[in-house]
């Protein structure tokens, strides 16, 4: 058909779509569909915060002489960026609700509490502890570890002074924050105050309200995600690179399939820690069934792959997918990026839906909340529950035969680890190889699906074109996902992929060109990496000096602009793909846009062709080499018609 | 390893040499490389943290020998 929409890139999810289509399944493919965008809602110029409201604020039209404003008087740049703020407070505190639930459990632990929970990683314990000012030399492990769950707490609540990570930045960093008084006090005030600032009839210019944004931006990166990261890597291990597979593939016909779905890892541990209970393989066996194949979905599945080479059966918009396959016995969902469509799709099949969390449930959806000082028990109910529901398969089952080897768990230790060693661990080589060219610079490339573009198509176009060019991409969350799928996570992928220097250099050290760091919560990996570079020196004093962008081709998360604000605000270029949530007022782009390149010397961009939005990245790189004076800016590889119909 | 592979590749001078292709070993590791293994001492642990994250924890200088100033 002519009129037929590319959905995907990914053939397993193209099957998928296909047999729900036959078998008449919604999914979010089918919903967009039937519901466009409202084309003023789309561009953030309506207000509905007061029952005066809502107010529609679409752009004037031609001739027309005095701007639309609301009915309290409020402009338009007003409108834009309450909404603009109010989606980064969302998403700071997504990421800092996580953090928090990890640093309650990381307490319990210390104590003795969690079931099934332990400190795993000492050296990530004294490492933390060391940034928290905490004293080590003789005390005890579990001392350490409480004092330090203590800390981490209080820096939720704290009400003045400054949060602790901060000073891991670069002092020059931290003199821009400081002189621009957008150094975050404690992680929910921040939130909070974007929250009152934004009700009807406060804080009525733009300029200030996007600097609270950016305050509490701020609060999520250096502050809720990175306490988040830190912590579950002393009590589940810092990631070491592990081998994985990717894709529906992963599930199994004669396996008790269970997807684990969400954000917060405690249960998916757990879930692995009772897998592997000789008790519970045997009553899968008795059951009729092989054995049990745990799977993730989404940031959960990039948590258990990292730590454990659990296989990861897909990202963000293959979440009721997995379920089509009618393979599926059990999948959980604790918080973020579940679709509520899954209830209906699970009805479609056998599938038990389970939500875990005492932040989420989905109607209809069986609840089983876990609690870190029950959490083993939880995990084996959990269990259970799956094996007993492998004999209630409806129909033959059809998995897509597509999956992929990859290689994950990049963290920023394990970094500067490979790069120079037990004793000689440095950011060394990798500056040397910017500093020679055989690297042109470092993109973090992150971020979710989003049904208005083709699944997947934005990070691997922009992702080749990157890495075609010897830019060194880091990646998280969805489009990790989406960069295994494509055989971009393999050492092998460097020789296929990458330019001339780059590929040296990853197989000098053994690395695929694209390296897989994590969840989204884990952006605050590549602030670290990226801090560390700084420090190492050659490459400037600010993280605005380095050659490095920031992108999220295919966003669509409140998380994902916290995420892409406190990048900027830390002096990093970052282009978001579409949609663009300030197109409805001129001023607040331009101020995103242009005016913060003189306050924070990091500007955001938007770019809906992922190719040129590579390119505007790579031009930026090249700015900052030349400015480093780091040769002249070498050609850039561009992609004929023909290498982009390969990219698919 | 015996069978190496060779690339052919131009020298700063426009002299055409053979160098060394990559070489790595066929097949998949059992599982993820724990570097942090040997390091099984308080004391280990410690003097790692102070060289290995010297940016942050290092008393000796500033990141590498070629940083004067601290960033
Ligand atoms: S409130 Fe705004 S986004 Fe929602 S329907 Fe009305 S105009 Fe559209
Ligand atoms: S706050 Fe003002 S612009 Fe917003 S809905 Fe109320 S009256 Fe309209």
């Amino acid at each position: 058909m002519a009129d037929e929409l590319i959905r995907s890139i990914d053939k397993a999810t193209l099957e998928m779509l296909e047999k729900a289509e036959k078998e008449q399944v919604s999914t979010v493919f089918s919903r967009a569909d039937q519901i466009k965008p409202c084309p003023i809602g789309v561009e953030e110029s309506c207000c509905k915060i007061c029952a005066m409201g809502p107010c529609r604020m679409p752009r004037s039209k031609k001739g027309e002489e005095k701007a639309r404003m609301g009915v309290c008087g409020a402009t338009v740049e007003t409108v834009v960026a309450r909404n603009f703020a109010r989606k980064i407070a969302a998403g700071s505190a997504s990421h800092s609700d996580h953090a928090r639930e990890v640093t309650e459990t990381f307490l319990k632990a210390a104590q003795g509490q969690a079931q099934g929970f332990t400190i795993k990683d000492e050296i990530k314990l004294f490492e933390v502890a060391l940034d928290f000012g905490i004293e080590i030399e003789d005390r005890s492990v579990t001392d350490i570890a409480i004092e330090l769950g203590q800390k981490a707490l209080e820096e939720f609540g704290k009400q003045h002074g400054e949060l602790t990570y901060i000073r891991k930045a670069p002092l020059k960093r931290q003199e821009i924050w400081k002189k621009q008084g957008v150094i975050p006090r404690g992680i929910d005030r921040e939130v909070v105050e974007i929250m009152h600032r934004t009700h009807m009839g406060v804080d009525q210019d733009y300029v200030h309200i996007l600097e609270q944004a950016t305050r509490c931006a701020l609060a999520d990166g250096w502050g809720g995600s990175m306490i988040s990261t830190d912590l579950q890597d002393i009590m589940f291990g810092t990631p070491v690179p592990v081998v994985g597979t990717i894709n529906l593939g992963v599930l199994k016909e004669d396996e008790v399939n269970i997807v684990v779905h969400g954000h917060e890892p405690l249960l998916p541990e757990l879930l692995v820690t009772a897998s592997r209970d000789p008790e519970i393989k045997k009553l899968a066996e008795k059951a009729g069934a092989k054995g049990i194949n745990l799977a993730g979905m989404c940031c959960s599945a990039n948590e258990v792959l990292m730590r454990h080479g659990i296989p990861c059966a897909g990202n963000f918009l293959q979440q009721e997918l997995a379920l089509v396959t009618g393979a599926v016995e059990l999948m959980t969902v604790d918080v973020q990026c579940q679709m509520q469509g899954l209830q209906d799709v699970a009805a479609c099949f056998h599938t038990k839906l389970v939500s875990t969390s005492d932040r989420a449930k989905i109607q209809g959806a069986t609840h089983m909340e876990f609690h870190p000082d029950t959490g083993l028990d939880t995990a084996k109910k959990i269990l259970r529950l799956a094996i007993e529901n492998f004999p209630n398969r409806r129909g033959p089952v059809q998995i897509p035969d597509h999956k992929e080897d990859i290689v994950a768990g990049f963290s920023h230790e394990t970094i500067n680890y490979l790069l120079g060693g037990l004793f000689r661990a440095s950011y060394r080589p990798l500056n040397d190889n910017i500093v020679n060219g055989r690297i042109r610079g470092v993109a973090g490339v992150v971020g979710c699906n989003n049904v208005r573009t083709v699944h997947d198509s934005a990070h691997i176009a922009m992702i080749k074109e990157l890495i075609k060019n010897d830019v060194l991409v880091l990646t998280t969350g969805c489009a990790a996902m989406a960069c295994g799928k494509a055989g971009l996570l393999t050492p092998e992928a460097a020789r296929a992929f990458a330019g001339e220097g780059l590929a040296e250099v990853c197989e000098a050290v053994g690395i695929p060109p694209v390296l897989h760091m994590g969840a989204c919560v884990d952006n605050s990996r590549i602030l670290v990496a990226a801090s560390a570079m700084v420090k190492e020196g050659g490459l400037g004093d600010d993280l605005s000096d380095l050659p490095v962008a920031g992108a999220a081709p295919e966003w669509m998360s409140e998380k994902a602009l916290a995420i892409g604000q406190y990048f900027v605000a830390s002096g990093i270029f970052t282009v978001f793909g579409s949609p663009w949530p300030t197109l409805g007022s001129d001023k607040v782009t331009r101020h995103l846009f242009e005016e913060y390149e003189e306050i924070y010397k990091g500007t955001w961009a938007f770019e809906a062709d992922p190719v040129k939005a590579a390119q505007r990245m790579i031009a930026h790189i090249d700015t900052k080499r030349k400015a480093l004076g780091l040769e002249k800016a070498r050609e850039r590889v561009l992609f004929d018609m023909a290498m982009r119909r390969n990219l698919t | 390893m015996s069978d190496y592979t060779y690339d052919e590749k131009e020298r700063f001078d426009g002299v055409t040499i053979k160098v060394l292709g990559p070489t790595y070993e066929e097949g998949k590791p059992e599982g993820g490389h724990d570097w942090k293994s040997g390091l099984d001492t308080r004391e280990k642990a410690l003097d790692y943290l102070r060289t290995a994250l010297r940016y942050w924890y290092g008393a000796e200088g500033f990141g590498s020998e070629k940083r004067k100033k601290e960033a």
